[in-house]
């Protein structure tokens, strides 16, 4: 059985259908990428796995680790090992990074019959993980993702993805609006993650990002399809024939 | 969001119990005679009775104020016992009740200084000295001598009246003269006790002081009074907390706090204010009627009104400072929740008379439930208020589409080098907050927690620390049931 | 509905309603240099009745003399998906009261409403006196509304760097208030305006 296994998904947004019948299946331990052209139905798949409230599924099922994921709510799936580095992350005044990774941390701990952490462990952990994506410790102080530059929400994106260590990862465009520095600085987070139990979903528009995070499987998604599915040479030949050169 | 939004399950309101004590009681009802009987249980001096008649008299002509945003029930008078107090051992008149001690216990609230001071409550690592009333009577008032030692007076108001009749007649109702209003003219005819408290010249006070009112008698009301002085140069941080039983008749808490502040003084008044709200269908719950005000009388005083306000089924309610004194400061901070039913009009009033004088104020108002919640302000610019300013910033946050949010600011402005600003901002929590939350694992009532006590941050970190804790938990429970 | 109602000798309609999609674009102007009576009260209530009804609503009040002004001006959002913007400027100097009560309401169920109130003025005489309230009242939660208001004076940072630039003080007084006043006066038929900035 493989980790993740979506069939025939339709899906859509205010009555507008734009997955049109995906099929995918990502296996333990792999890294995917997802490419597509602007419209393709990238960020609506990745919302309808995490199950974002104003995408509706037409269709199709989608299973995860044999649980049907599409039953299931955005925490559960959370807890479940699912986690979605967002494109925009969003903003919330007045809640400082530390007691967003608290709530968030104890909550997955709770629902796994696990006792909540001490605030001692919590602040140990929360210490190890920000070093690891090279954040300063004032940053725990600051409120979520408030008056964050565009590199610092997504290196915050990757810092949460470490403190919450999910099973599977779905990178929404992690690399747009990041530069050479800040890029390199989330691959190497992702990739010090990579495993032999860990799986990600690296969503993308360019290729830029796959060749500092070297994916096993590459698909392309068009017209709400996955139309191809190649090795990691497919994005090189993306990257240089453009998405015209592809036809499902 | 709206799928989980539901309105049914019933608040945790943990306060709610009724202590079984027996009680002396006058009979239901107001008139002359009534006000004589207390003034009379109290040994008042002459002038008090007086006082308390006179402002009897103005009440009688005065109607109930209906100019607030609130669906107000009839209020039967007649049918309220003014006086109610917890019969004292006539063998041991001066030991406290035990079921007494062990309510306020319950509550938090200790009242053994031994207790509090050698920390065996860990969160007490800060002294709190705390006047606790408990229907009409203060039962306690702690740390009094540590206090005094400094030149301190804390103490019920009743023993001020007989231990210091001179400050007590000197500033009673110069803040709030009795006629002020219909609740403040009630409350100046019949108020039982509440704390007084005065900081001597030049006296930083060493602790946190604190009232914490509790009513207990069913049918009755709570009229207490608080009188605070800071002669010149003084500080003083005080704190106010209350609860009552879960009942389903209304009862009526009409009080009135006077504060002086002094030149070069500084004063921050905190209320962390839950009274029974009523139930989830709006049945039952304290009516919170109130007159707050405090005077900057010396130039540079300082006075800062910070309030989170989460009880009631009805609060009425505006602290307000009258900026007389050059270069003085006031501030209000304010969060109000209303849940289910519950009905707040509440605001400030920032009436700038001397030069140079500042104001700010921040209201931070949340509805839930079918709930009204109204910010209700007043910032005047006297002509001689020569440079002086304000700023107000007022935002709402509906959770559900059944409640209201409302904003009433009256800006006057009477002199030409004086600025005000006032913005106001109505929003929901939005679902991609939501979204965000449980993506990373929080469940939607948490994550609702998460967000509005974030939204209140601003207002809550101006509270004492112990408060500031208490109030964040406060805020999340008094939402449960606003999100199914 | 594009219209301009010069106070005092323009009748404003006490109540208008504005159907779906319907659209109304109005400018009040009260220059009590160009009105016989000396206290005026506008009030009227714009009621949004059906979906994509836009009302976009301006007012400019100059008060040099002994003149009384009050505005009341209601919107009134009944209908779910509309829009509604207010923006009132006014001066006050010699021995006039302006005063300016400025209410959004918002119905329920009257969701996805966007309405957005402002109101500055300027007091320019110890004599003077303004009066302003902005007020919302809202019964849906899927809202956008703002208001802001603020009274002040002429900053004088800018006059003493008019000044320093050689423009007498008079005259950067004036230009001060025009550029204050100016969002008003470019909805106004340009002779209107002229004859305004003359005043100045």
């Amino acid at each position: 059985m493989e980790m993740l296994e979506i069939k025939n998904l339709h899906a859509g947004i205010e009555g507008k259908e734009i997955l049109k019948g995906v099929d995918l299946s990502v296996g333990k331990g792999t890294v995917h990428a997802i490419m597509g052209p602007n419209g393709a139905g990238k960020s609506t798949l990745s919302g309808v796995l995490t199950g974002r409230p104003d995408y509706k599924v037409t269709g199709g099922s989608a299973f995860y680790n044999g649980k049907d994921l599409l039953s299931m709510s955005p925490e559960e799936r959370s807890w479940a090992g699912l986690f979605l580095s967002f494109q925009y992350p969003i903003e919330i005044p007045g809640v400082s990074i530390t007691n967003f990774m608290k709530s968030a941390v104890n909550a997955r701990r709770k629902a796994l019959g696990l006792p909540e952490l001490k605030p001692a462990e919590f602040l140990r952990l929360l210490r190890e993980k920000m070093a690891f994506v090279q954040m300063k410790s004032e940053f725990a102080k600051r409120d979520v993702n408030v008056g964050f530059s565009g590199g610092e929400k997504k290196r915050n994106e990757i810092f949460q993805m470490a403190m919450l260590e999910p099973s599977l990862a779905i990178l929404d465009e992690t690399d747009s609006g990041l530069d050479v520095d800040a890029l390199k600085i989330v691959a190497d987070g992702v990739n010090a993650l990579r495993n032999s139990e860990r799986s990600f979903i690296i969503i993308t528009h360019y290729q830029k990002l796959l060749e500092y995070i070297r994916p096993d499987v590459v698909h392309v998604l068009k017209e709400g399809r996955i139309v191809m599915t190649g090795g990691p040479e497919l994005a090189d030949k993306i990257w240089k024939e453009g998405f015209e050169s592809i036809n499902g | 969001m709206d799928d989980f939004l539901k309105d049914i399950t019933a608040q945790e309101y943990k306060e709610g119990f009724v202590t079984e004590i027996e009680q002396d009681y006058v009979p239901a009802g107001l008139n002359e005679d009534i006000i004589r009987t207390i003034s009379a249980i109290k040994k008042e001096p002459q002038w008090l009775l007086d006082f308390r008649l006179d402002a009897f008299r103005k009440w009688q002509n005065m109607k109930e104020p209906r100019w607030g945003h609130l669906d107000m029930p009839e209020i039967d008078y007649q049918n309220i016992i003014y006086y109610a107090a917890p019969k004292k051992d006539s063998d041991r008149p001066s030991e406290i009740d035990p079921a007494l001690m062990e309510t306020f216990d319950k509550l938090g609230i200790p009242l053994n200084e031994r207790e509090a001071l050698a920390g065996v409550r860990p969160k007490e690592d800060r002294q709190v000295a705390v006047d606790a009333v408990f229907d009409s009577v203060s039962v306690k008032t702690t740390f009094r001598k540590a206090l005094a030692d400094k030149g301190i007076i804390f103490c019920s108001f009743s023993e001020a009246v007989q231990e210091h009749p001179d400050l007590v007649r000197k500033y009673l109702a110069s803040v709030v003269p009795s006629g002020d209003n219909f609740f403040a003219a009630l409350n100046s005819a019949v108020f039982s006790d509440g704390s007084f408290c005065y900081i001597p010249k030049g006296v930083k006070c060493p602790m946190d002081l604190s009232s914490y009112f509790r009513i207990n008698a069913s049918g009755t009301g709570q009229f207490e009074r608080t009188l605070i002085i800071a002669d010149e140069g003084s500080q003083l941080s005080y704190m106010e907390g209350c609860t009552a039983p879960m009942r389903d008749e209304n009862q009526l808490h009409a009080a009135v706090v006077e504060i002086i502040v002094e030149k070069d003084a500084d004063v921050r008044y905190s209320t962390v204010q839950n009274w029974y709200p009523g139930d989830a269908q709006g049945r039952g719950g304290i009516l919170n009627l109130v007159t707050k005000r405090g005077i900057c009388r010396g130039e540079g005083a300082h006075l800062s009104w910070t309030q989170v306000e989460t009880g009631s089924a009805i609060t009425w309610k505006y602290p307000s400072t009258i900026l007389k004194g050059d270069y003085s400061t006031s501030e209000f901070y304010s969060v109000a929740l209303t849940n289910n039913y519950q009905q707040a009009d509440t605001g400030t009033k920032m009436i700038h008379i001397g030069r140079g004088t500042r104001s700010r104020i921040v209201s931070k108002g949340i509805s839930a439930g079918h709930s009204q919640n109204s910010y209700r302000g007043l910032v005047r610019m006297n002509p001689g208020a020569k440079g002086a300013r304000n700023y107000s910033q007022c935002d709402s946050l509906l959770i559900g589409p059944l409640c209201g949010a409302h904003t009433f600011p009256v800006i006057r402005n009477g002199c030409p080098s004086a600025i005000v600003e006032h913005e106001a901002t109505t929003s929901k929590i939005s679902e991609d907050q939501m979204f965000y939350c449980g993506q990373r694992g929080i469940p939607p009532e948490e994550a609702v927690g998460l967000i509005v006590n974030g939204y209140a941050r601003e207002v809550l970190s101006r509270l004492p620390m112990e408060f500031a804790v208490e109030a964040q938990k406060l805020l999340s429970v008094s939402l449960e049931g606003a999100i199914g | 509905m594009d219209k301009v109602f010069v106070i005092g000798r323009d009748a404003v309609p006490e109540r208008v309603h504005l159907q779906a999609g319907e659209k109304l674009r109005w400018t009040l102007l009260y220059d009590d240099s160009l009105c016989d009576s000396s206290a005026v009260a506008v009030r009227t209530e714009i009621e949004l009745c059906g979906p994509g009804a836009d009302a976009d609503i301006a007012g400019l009040y100059l008060c040099r003399g002994d003149s009384v002004i009050d505005f009341d001006i209601t919107v009134r959002h009944s209908s779910g998906g509309c829009t509604s913007r207010q923006l009132f400027k006014g001066m006050a100097g010699g021995n006039s009261k302006a005063g300016f009560d400025g209410l959004i309401y918002v119905a329920p169920d009257a969701q996805k409403t966007k309405a957005f109130q402002e109101n500055h003025t300027i007091l320019l005489s110890d004599t003077a006196h303004i009066r302003t309230q902005p007020q919302l009242e809202i019964y849906a939660d899927d809202v956008e509304c703002s208001h802001g208001a603020t009274t002040g004076y002429l900053n004088p940072d800018e006059q003493f760097y008019m000044r320093s630039r050689g423009i007498p003080e008079d005259e950067a007084r004036r230009l001060q208030i025009l550029s204050f006043i100016s969002p008003i006066l470019q909805r106004l038929p340009e002779e209107t305006a002229r004859e305004i900035e003359d005043s100045l």
